[in-house]
């Protein structure tokens, strides 16, 4: 009887702790978004006492935007996405870099004799819009290239039929999806735009300040969760490239295990990518990527004043 | 018949198909390998026409859908301005004419659209029934869409990847072509075909109990039997994660518009197959057959399978030959070794017919007919031969009776004269003998008796033994001296004896009163006389020679006397001559101790036990006459 009483109080307890909580991530489900896939598959987040439900954008929302309503509790976003909407009124905070390389890149035939930035200059380039033209753009007054813009859909078939010649690529994505069409890497030319000195850190993990602020229990215990889910996916990826291929093949989206396990691999490099500045942490915004990000927003109109560092990115774990 | 131990057949059997089966086992061996690549080879080639085939009917569907863009194309720009209406009628006539054609329109760069508009795009239709041309621009930014944008970049039509049409709600793929008015793009005409399509038309495909799938120019999978495949992943991705390199360089070929044929396992059973794959021109995707190897190995082990079947019904058609030939050489073999047994076992009027060919074996046939001919002509003439002899034995038989009934026969000749005993027998070596005994009285007292032995023997002998004695016969009428009877029968003996026989002769006048016996001996065997008391004398003679020689030639008479119980022995010299086995002559020895232990026996047994004695000597061998003529005095 006694037993019961107890079990009745702690099942109360937790269900008042275990609220639920909102996780958006800004693409459908792949391997990009392994560690929360797998924190949340392998019951971290509940190990926790964290009742998390991750939501899967059709691009066409906006995360960050939900974040700052208050629609969702967390989410997943680029930093130059984050630092755009930046608000001082309503902050948002950076609580774990995910990806700490670029992985955008632009990606030519070598048969369309392109070998260095200026032989771009009167081609003709895809490219995507919103947050992705933000390293082109930079890249192109970097090297004052002229060129014809291409609007670019999400997929490769008009740079695989030779429509541009230039494309915008994920390092983990399209560039794989072009060698899954046939293309040998040895006849394609890269250009990754972190080698270029515009190495945007991409997905990081992103609250309201007042989350933080009002739940840093919350907040701690999640980051661990998704730190340990993504730790948990590099050292079972064949474990996780099931679950994953589950969640495409549930949302019948048209991908393949050998696409996800690329994936997988180059969201891992991003994931511990040390840049030669300085040595840094995975989960840990580099100061200095972040400051080479805000300044090119800011350059290009779109951020009007910079928040420092310590404002925007709040280490919470060691 | 006898049986063969080795047949012919079986020899040629062996000696001719076991090399033949070597060979052609060899032959087979040798062989196989290049035949089955021919057969590999026809099968190939088959295999690519039929996949060609097939890709052209599919592609027969999609030129349909190349077809209603390029009639859009070419209905805008020459109708150029148009109204929507126009436009609707237009593209709903398209869109009818192909049920596999889900919908067609046009749509509009940026203020090129006849209505001037920003953006401009339209979707002509199907609804349960019914025609309707919708607004794209209310679903979507077309301007951004590969179908739309890409066309224009390239300046040529183009085939979609499949893709999600927003329109039609369905997996499909659009050609879309760039409509061209005064030298400037405006925009493009399109036709889309579902996936669903294009799946039900590859469904139906079945190439020797493999699958087929079609992928695009980018490889990816837009029908495959595995359902996870399609739109999801392509031949590279599979190349990847299944890391088969050769799958991958095998993708490459496919969407460069390459045919051809290619081995290798299955990534979903791990069994062998073949690729044989082409492409399908309008849209440049590729059609592949996938057919698994034993499919295949199995048309060529059939074809291989015929060859080998030939080659044993050539076998069987030499073991035939082999069983005619080997027939035809023993048939008349046996036929001619059964013959042999007929003519072995007398039988001489077989012959060997019906053998023909000009060979050895009708040469044997022939010489064996002329063989059992002679024969029977030689037995025929054997046969006639020993008729004829059998004639002359017979007569000889008749001689020998006639000669036979000349001697006495009867004994005791004299029953009523008691004063002595006789007793004569003449055995004759052939039917007619040359030695004859005789006796008769001359008159009351006294009595012939004759011994002689004509030379030679035979009819002949028989002829001249017959004459001498009717001519001893016929001088002893004359007078009862033997020296005078005997010179007067040689005289006459001598006449006309061109035949020079001869016979030597004793004749004895016995008186009987006196017991004297009064002789002459022609070169006759001496005579014996046996004296009761078993003392023998040999009646010397002077060495007088046989009658039938010298004509004029004078005889010698001499004298003996016998006593009471004295036997006078003759003979010829058919007794003391008579021959043993073992060359032995009887003599005059063995003649003396058989008269000596009989001197108390009757003359009939003691001539009965000398013809024994002298018939257990001789075995059965008898070259001479015998006789004998025994005379004993009683009184």
């Amino acid at each position: 009887m006694k037993r019961i009483v107890w079990i009745i109080l702690v099942l109360l307890f937790s269900a008042v702790v275990a609220k639920p909580v909102k996780l958006e991530v800004q693409w459908y489900p792949q391997a990009q978004f392994a560690g929360y896939i797998m924190a949340l598959e392998k019951g971290f987040f509940s190990d926790k006492d964290l009742q998390v439900e991750i939501i899967f954008s059709d691009g066409n929302d906006e995360p960050v935007q939900k974040l700052k309503n208050g629609e969702i509790d967390f989410c997943s976003a680029w930093l130059s996405t984050a630092l755009k909407k930046y608000d001082p009124q309503n902050s948002i905070v950076n609580i774990f870099q995910v990806l700490q390389k670029s992985s955008l890149m632009f990606v030519a035939k070598k048969s369309s004799n392109i070998t260095t930035p200026t032989d771009f200059n009167g081609k003709r380039i895809g490219l995507w819009g919103g947050d992705f033209v933000l390293q082109p753009t930079a890249f192109f007054r970097k090297y004052d290239i002229e060129y014809e813009l291409i609007p670019q859909s999400y997929n490769i078939d008009g740079f695989l039929v030779g429509a541009w010649e230039v494309a915008s690529a994920m390092y983990y994505n399209e560039y794989h999806k072009i060698y899954q069409a046939g293309v040998d890497e040895e006849d394609l030319v890269s250009f990754f735009f972190a080698d270029y000195g515009l190495n945007f850190p991409e997905d990081g993990l992103y609250c309201k300040l007042s989350t933080l602020q009002n739940n840093k229990e919350m907040c701690v215990d999640l980051v661990e969760a998704v730190q340990k889910g993504w730790q948990y996916a590099f050292q079972n990826k064949e474990e996780t490239l099931d679950i994953i291929m589950n969640y495409c093949y549930e949302r019948a989206m048209r991908t393949n295990r050998a696409h996800q396990s690329w994936m997988l691999d180059k969201i891992e490099e991003a994931y511990k990518y040390s840049g030669s500045e300085n040595e840094v942490e995975p989960g840990v915004l580099p100061i200095g990527d972040y400051y080479r990000v805000a300044e090119e927003l800011k350059e290009q109109g779109f951020l009007q004043r910079i928040p420092s560092y310590k404002e925007f990115f709040r280490r919470i774990v060691e | 018949m006898k049986k063969v131990k080795k047949p012919i057949l079986l020899k040629l059997l062996f000696r001719i198909l076991v090399p033949l089966l070597v060979i052609y086992g060899l032959l087979l061996l040798f062989t196989y390998d290049r035949n089955k690549e021919n057969a590999l080879n026809e099968t190939k080639k088959y295999l690519q026409e039929l996949t060609k085939y097939n890709a052209e009917k599919l592609d027969k569907e999609f030129q349909q859908i190349v077809q209603a863009s390029h009639s859009i194309k070419n209905f805008v720009e020459t109708a150029m301005p148009i109204t929507d209406e126009q436009l609707f009628e237009f593209t709903k006539k398209v869109v009818k004419a192909d049920d596999d054609n889900i919908g067609s329109g046009i749509a509009y760069l940026p203020f090129k659209s006849h209505l001037r508009k920003e953006k401009y795009a339209v979707f002509t239709t199907e609804n349960n029934g019914k025609y309707e041309m919708k607004d794209l621009t209310e679903l979507y930014n077309y301007l951004t869409e590969d179908w739309f944008q890409i066309p224009i970049l390239l300046q040529h039509e183009y085939w979609s990847e499949p893709f999600w049409g927003r329109a039609s709600e369905t997996l499909l793929m659009t050609h879309s072509v760039p409509i061209k008015v005064k030298d400037e793009t405006v925009g493009v005409s399109y036709a889309d075909v579902s996936l669903q399509t294009v799946s039900q038309l590859t469904k139906n495909i079945n190439i020797m109990n493999g699958y087929s799938y079609i992928i695009s120019k980018q490889g990816t999978f837009i029908h495959h039997p595995n359902a996870e495949y399609r739109m999801n992943e392509t031949i590279f991705s599979l190349a990847e994660r299944y890391q088969r390199p050769y799958l991958r360089d095998l993708g490459q070929k496919m969407i460069a518009g390459e045919s051809g044929v290619a081995s290798y396992k299955d990534l979903n059973d791990d069994i062998k197959k073949w690729i044989v794959f082409t492409p399908i021109s309008s849209t440049g995707w590729t059609f592949a057959a996938v057919i698994p190897e034993v499919e295949i190995l199995a048309s060529v082990n059939k074809a291989i399978l015929n060859q080998s079947l030939i080659m044993l019904l050539g076998l069987a058609l030499i073991v035939l030959i082999i069983i005619w030939v080997a027939y035809g050489i023993s048939k008349p073999l046996r036929k001619l070794t059964g013959l042999a047994g007929e003519v072995a076992e007398g039988n001489l009027d077989v012959k060997m017919t019906g053998i023909k060919g000009n060979d050895e074996i009708q040469m044997l046939a022939e010489d064996f007919n002329s063989m059992t001919a002679d024969l029977k002509q030689h037995i025929n003439k054997l046969t006639k031969t020993t008729k004829a002899k059998e004639a002359v034995e017979s007569e000889l038989r008749v001689a020998r009776q006639i000669q036979e009934s000349l001697l006495p026969r009867i004994f005791p000749p004299f029953p009523d004269k008691k004063e002595f005993d006789l007793f004569a027998r003449n055995i004759p070596a052939k039917e007619v003998a040359g030695d004859f005994y005789d006796f008769f009285f001359l008159n009351e007292t006294q009595l012939a008796v004759i011994i002689a032995d004509v030379s030679g023997k035979g009819i002949s002998a028989g002829l001249f033994m017959a004459i001498t004695r009717t001519l001893l016969k016929t001088v002893l009428n004359e007078t009862n001296k033997p020296d005078i009877a005997t010179a007067k029968a040689n005289f006459t003996l001598c006449q006309e004896n061109e035949s020079c026989m001869f016979t030597t002769m004793f004749l004895g006048i016995y008186d009987l009163p006196s017991g004297t016996l009064e002789y002459t001996n022609a070169g006759h065997n001496e005579p014996f006389i046996i004296y009761q008391n078993g003392n023998i004398k040999k009646l010397e003679s002077d060495n007088e020679i046989a009658l039938g020689i010298m004509a004029d030639y004078s005889y010698h008479a001499q004298k003996v006397k016998l006593g009471k119980g004295d036997t006078l022995a003759l003979y010829t010299d058919g007794v003391t001559e008579a021959t043993s086995p073992q060359n032995q002559l009887f003599g005059e020895e063995r003649l003396l101790r058989v008269l000596q232990q009989n001197v108390d026996s009757k003359l009939a047994e003691l001539t009965d036990k000398l013809t024994q004695q002298l018939q257990d000597f001789q075995a059965g061998n008898q070259f001479d006459d015998i006789t004998m003529l025994f005379l004993r005095r009683n009184s």
